[in-house]
């Protein structure tokens, strides 16, 4: 009985959470893609399409209001630098100290995959005459 | 999980840029005095402007400084003008608000938020302190006390 209930609760749960995931109706999903770009400024690592804060709501109005005059991503995405700072970005520019953030982890699989191939590299075969010279010195009596 | 908006810069504060200009309505009990919309930019470079976001729901921090507010503002409103700026809330919330404490300086009314964005708000409460000629000098996140304001004033006065 307890295990139905808990059950019951759970996907009660699940219910009630599955709804603020989808984007509301009266906006279209490209307002969404922009907006999953952006920080929300009220909250804590939540994009500006994720949260329904205040500030986020009118971000996503104002998000479909220059899509519908015209305006392309970047020019959408200016506006709000030019208003937060780069800060309201979710992917810094990559320039400067912020360059290391895209540029490491490409070094970083690099040099795995250098030591992968190094590793795991088809052996060649000692030449006969080593492996005879070895075998040699090892059957002599030590001196 | 709220982010504390004291560690952010405002880029408005922060390069001394001038005031973004919006023309809101009026909040009734302020309009015969003020006219049915207000525009910032009739009041700009004359006196400084002291901006401030706030809404009803926001508990307890704009209840904490409304007083503040309203004490600092009858001192000083022959030399600074200050503009509430009521922030996605309702109406009929906000006049409660406004009735519960008494406050006299000029109402507008912004229910999206819009205006908000063009001063990169985080949330309520935030103070702007806008300068004689129309820079804004300052961003205080979150409720206001008496000396950060009288600091801030004696600042931007000649």
């Amino acid at each position: 009985m307890r295990a139905w209930a808990l059950l019951f609760l759970f996907l009660l749960g699940a219910w009630a959470q599955g709804g603020s995931a989808s984007p509301p109706p009266d906006l279209p999903p490209e307002v969404f893609a922009i907006a999953r770009e952006l920080r929300c400024p009220v909250c804590q690592g939540e994009s500006a399409a994720e949260s329904n804060s205040g500030v986020a709501v009118e971000m996503r109005r104002l998000i479909a209001e220059m899509l519908q005059e015209g305006k392309t991503k970047d020019e959408i995405k200016a506006f709000f630098v030019e208003r937060y700072g780069e800060w309201i970005l979710y992917e810094p520019p990559k320039r400067g100290v912020t360059l290391w953030v895209w540029v490491l982890p490409v070094l970083g699989l690099a040099l795995l995959g250098l030591g992968l191939f190094a590793y795991f590299r088809p052996k060649k075969p000692l030449p006969p005459e080593l492996l005879e010279e070895a075998e040699r010195r090892l059957k002599e009596p030590p001196a | 999980m709220q982010r504390n908006p004291k560690e952010l810069p405002s880029v408005l504060a922060k390069e001394r840029r001038p005031a973004p200009d919006f023309t809101l309505p009026v909040l009734p009990p302020y309009r015969a005095e003020w006219g049915e919309t207000f525009r910032l930019s009739d009041h700009l470079g004359k006196r400084p402007v002291v901006l401030n976001f706030w809404a009803s729901w926001c508990y307890p921090a704009c209840y904490e400084e409304a007083p503040v507010l309203e004490a600092t503002w009858r001192r000083y409103k022959d030399q600074v003008l200050f503009v509430g700026i009521n922030t996605q809330d309702k109406e009929g919330e906000a006049l409660r608000f406004i009735q519960q404490f008494g406050l006299t300086f000029p109402q507008v009314f912004d229910p999206r938020g819009r205006v908000g964005v063009d001063y990169g708000m985080y949330g309520v409460p935030e103070t702007f302190v806008i300068d004689g000629e129309g820079r804004v000098m300052v961003r205080h996140a979150g409720a206001i006390d008496q000396a950060s304001l009288e600091k801030y004033l004696k600042e931007v006065l000649p």
